[in-house]
């Protein structure tokens, strides 16, 4: 007997015996392959401000996605209106409009070989708790109540204008089936808490500061740290300022540092790659970037944030080396791409991608936090948040304006309202330092970065 | 486009009596106001790629939001089904924002009983999305990448997708205020990828409407195909200024996001109500020079943002925020509405039944001045002429934006010269606005598909004539 209790709003034998029946019926009304992919997710959210309620969403969601392959053609269509009559008109109209279009031969369900076979109960990677079966709104409120510090600040040289602390949990719950027989699913819980802070300095300005942890268990969410760290954020930018313009070194924290990583994963994809969308368009191979960057995707790691047995196909995800040493190893690329270009399938994204340690500056510290990053570069900019800015997905040239703190031996000041420039390939050659302090609550496993020679405009 | 109030009940299966239930139990722990808001969206897409329409789709969603408000609390939940049951579970689940929450003064509430005149209907549909079969579509799309290839041999490859959504909604309230409207969008969007030897870049421009597949046509087609070439010579050969601060000269049109995102959100009531807002304290002061008027419009026939109701029922209207220079206006919800004893301002806004409604733009633009455009140019030494925007971001306390530029010029003794590309331009919100000196007779309101991303995703669209800044921060080598 399964002693797990039952999750909340997960997909019932019901739901999943009606997706198996929209299978059958799509295949029926003439599709020649079909994939079918169930979701259910539920959320519940309070926020408060200033210590007291502010608000209380509750939502819950399911659809069913259709990618319908009919006589050389592709279609995809949605819905999330589950009766029996719905559906049965849905994918009649669903197959006849996917005819209209124009036939497309790399348009396939993946092989066989390539789907994942051991994500069968959704639970395999360890990402749904079972206390989230135990979570009440009364319980909620204690947490968020309990998080919340507005009570407790008693403000000096400043004013509190507001502080807003929001809690929320949620579960998801996904079914993938396929005609060449995928049958697969992933479930996953999240507890998440947030804070921010908005102050005023003695001469009105104001300012904000936020923090925030998430987790799949609800015992690792970090609770007691979010709010007064959100707070610490915002007190640290008081009377900043502008440094001159010129060629720094910056160190860019890891809360932030996959702001930086973010467009290499573009350029790596399929689609990008295929329309010569790419600033790495034929870097597969070659070497591209410093001896330092190492890049790895992990996302079959166990009871880690944003972790996936298998992609948005149903091919079965692999741990694998993106950029080794600086050299391009790998692609993202789905079925239909990799036939277009030619080239051998892998998977269609990054689920997890990881920067590995880097240190140019000597023997590598067993600790390669902030502060030794820090200490190591001597001089520089500290980026603590990018305020807008973007990156040139065909040429890599990027432009972010930064927030953050100007240092040299030790010593820090705000800084804010100056842009970072540069091109993404420049960039990566000039890593100098990646750290060890990876944040457990984040997809993207980027550490504190640091980089030499770039260039700040104020 | 608005269809006889049974069309709405019939397609959600309720009535009055029902509604009234719903309303009563999210009501049932207490609160001030209670609302309903049913949809039912259709959405339709096509894609072209490799010179071949062969992807697409349709998606169908369909649901309630049931909402309670207490003082300034808000209950939220909804329902992807509209069986009583369902929806009375969601009302429940509404109504815990009342519990434990201490009672508030009651407030005024505002009524809109009644429908527009059909006459002011903003967006008839003459060919309803819904009624056109898709294969009428591929041709069109076909026929835009032939016209874009015909007028640059530098265009490698193009991706173009037209995007229909017509949404169904009914809104009932606790005042028994019952509205309904149906709200087409149509978006025809392109993105060419060019080179000249190695030198590859790309660009993307769009068209969307509030209407039916009538936009399409001949003049739709080249005016889009001229946008996706215009300027390929420049941005080929455009590089990097030196940065620095400098005078901006602002084109018109779509360098409204500027408008949009470091004042336009800035003068949104819920941050204004939280004291969040760099504007919370200047209501009634001058923010800019005399001569200046910036609006938020819901009126525009067609205009994406338009709206005939906003998502709480209240009707679309023309909200003045700066009046010669004079902040006048925040944009209200009816909760921030309550909250400082305004009338609302029709700016609620939701990105679907799943969300609650927040105070959100719509069209939001500045008037026409008296200045003629190249006299703006001329009267700068050295600066930056901006052409099109792109991923702007701002701080709303701080006041603090920053916008990245896709394209302009560097301008040198009053005249433009070379083309500038990838760089960005910040500064601060209240400090820009302040430092405008000249506006330019030649208003304009984008066509483009702008989304704002407040919290959720909602279709705007934004305006300004040439404008001269006096400084601001340019980002370069």
């Amino acid at each position: 007997m399964n002693s797990e209790p039952i999750i909340p709003w997960s997909i019932t034998p019901e739901e999943e015996a009606l997706a198996g029946d929209c299978l059958s019926r799509a295949l029926a009304c003439g599709a020649d392959g079909v994939r079918i992919t169930l979701n259910k997710s539920l959320m519940d959210l309070i926020l408060l401000r200033n210590g007291s309620m502010d608000k209380v969403t509750h939502s819950g969601d399911r659809s069913m996605t259709f990618c319908l392959f009919v006589g050389g053609r592709f279609g995809t269509f949605s819905t999330n209106r589950f009766e029996a009559d719905e559906l049965e008109r849905f994918l009649t109209e669903a197959v006849a409009t996917t005819r209209m279009l124009a036939p497309d031969s790399w348009r396939k369900l993946p092989e066989p070989s390539r789907l994942v076979h051991d994500a069968v109960t959704g639970r395999e990677l360890g990402l749904c708790d079972p206390a989230y079966a135990a979570m009440t709104p009364e319980e909620r409120i204690r947490l968020v109540r309990e998080a919340s510090c507005f009570e407790r600040i008693r403000p000096e040289g400043y004013t509190l204008i507001s502080e807003e602390t929001e809690y929320s949990d949620s579960v998801s719950d996904l079914l993938i089936l396929d005609s060449n027989g995928l049958h697969a699913r992933h479930t996953e819980t999240s507890f998440e808490l947030g804070c921010e802070y908005t102050i005023a300095d003695p001469d009105g300005h104001k300012i904000s500061g936020y923090w925030w942890d998430s987790a799949p268990m609800r015992a690792d969410l970090q609770t007691a740290s979010v709010c007064p760290t959100a707070l610490e954020r915002a007190l640290a930018q008081m009377g900043s300022d502008q440094v001159p313009g010129g060629k720094y070194t910056v160190v860019v924290e890891n809360e932030v540092a996959s702001k930086l990583l973010n467009p290499l994963l573009g350029a790596l994809s399929g689609y990008s790659l295929q329309q010569n969308n790419s600033f790495l368009t034929d870097s597969l191979g070659k070497k591209v970037f410093c001896e330092g960057f190492t890049l790895r995707d992990i996302p079959r790691t166990t009871g880690a944030n944003g972790t996936r047995y298998f992609d948005s196909e149903g091919v079965a995800t692999r741990n694998t080396d993106i950029i080794t040493g600086g050299v391009v190893r790998n692609y993202f690329l789905n079925t239909y791409i990799a036939g277009k270009m030619g080239l051998d399938p892998t998977q269609e994204d990054c689920f997890k991608p990881l920067v590995m340690p880097w240190w140019s500056f000597g023997p590598q510290p067993a600790q390669m936090g902030r502060e030794e990053i820090l200490s190591a570069c001597g001089e520089g900019i500290l980026v603590t948040g990018f305020n807008g800015g973007n990156c040139n997905s065909a040429t890599g040239d990027f432009s972010y304006g930064i927030e953050g703190f100007a240092f040299k031996d030790g010593e820090r000041r705000p800084v804010h309202g100056m842009v970072m420039t540069g091109n993404m390939i420049h960039l990566w050659n000039n890593l100098i330092a990646a750290g060890t302090d990876i944040r457990p609550c984040m997809n993207k496993q980027v550490p504190t970065l640091a980089f030499k020679d770039i260039d700040f405009s104020a | 486009m608005i269809y006889s109030s049974t069309y709405y009940t019939d397609l959600f299966g309720v009535d009055v009596p029902t509604m009234e239930q719903i309303i009563a139990t999210a009501l049932g722990h207490g609160g001030d106001y209670a609302d309903l808001f049913f949809e039912r969206t259709v959405s339709r897409n096509l894609l072209l790629r490799d010179s071949e329409v062969s992807s697409g789709g349709a998606h169908v969603d369909y649901g309630v939001g049931i909402r309670v408000l207490k003082g300034d609390k808000t209950g939220y939940a909804y329902s992807e089904s509209t069986r009583l049951p369902d929806m009375l579970a969601a009302a429940r689940a509404a109504s815990a924002i009342a519990q434990g929450v201490p009672p508030t003064e009651p407030r005024p509430t505002v009524s809109f009983r009644g429908m527009p005149n059909p006459a002011a209907d903003r967006y008839p549909m003459q060919k309803d999305w819904r009624d056109c079969p898709m294969d009428t579509f591929p041709p069109l799309l076909q026929d835009l990448e032939a016209r874009i290839r015909r007028r640059d041999e530098r265009v490698m490859k193009v991706i173009a997708m037209l995007t229909s959504q017509v949404s169904d909604v009914l809104m009932f309230n606790v005042q028994g205020e019952l509205k309904y409207d149906t709200r087409p969008m149509g978006t025809l969007a392109v993105s060419v990828i060019y080179g000249q030897g190695k030198n590859i870049q790309n660009n993307h421009v769009s068209r969307s409407f509030r209407c039916g597949a009538e936009m399409l046509g001949d003049a739709l087609l080249d005016e889009l195909a001229d946008e996706a070439v215009r300027g390929i010579t420049n941005r080929l050969e455009a590089r990097r200024p030196k940065g620095g601060k400098m005078p901006v000269v602002m084109g018109a049109g779509a360098s409204g996001i500027l408008l949009h995102e470091a004042m336009g959100h800035a003068f949104e009531a819920d941050f204004n109500r939280k004291g969040q807002s760099i504007f919370s304290d200047r209501m009634g002061t001058r923010v800019c020079r005399e001569g200046i008027t910036i609006v938020d419009d819901a009126t525009l026939p067609g205009n994406r943002g338009s709206l005939n109701f906003d998502d709480e029922g209240v009707p679309g209207q023309r909200t003045c925020m700066v009046e010669d220079g004079i902040l006048t206006s925040f944009l209200h919800d009816r909760l921030s509405a309550a909250h400082y004893g305004v009338k609302p301002t029709g700016n609620g806004r939701r990105e679907s039944f799943r969300f609650n409604p927040i105070p959100r733009m719509r069209a939001t633009y500045m008037e026409s001045g008296d200045a003629r455009p190249e006299d703006l140019i001329a009267a700068v030494k050295k600066g930056i002429y901006v052409d099109e925007f792109a991923n702007g971001q701002v701080k709303i306390g701080e006041g603090d934006f920053t916008f990245y530029v896709k394209s302009g010029f560097l301008i040198e003794d009053g005249r433009l010269t070379r083309p500038v590309t990838d760089i960005n331009i910040i500064g601060n919100g209240p400090q820009a606005l302040a430092d405008i000196q000249a506006v330019g007779n030649d208003g304009k309101v984008d066509p483009g598909a702008w989304t704002c991303g407040k919290e959720q995703q909602v279709p705007v669209s934004c305006g300004i004539p040439t404008v001269l800044v006096r400084e601001l921060t340019v980002g370069g080598e």
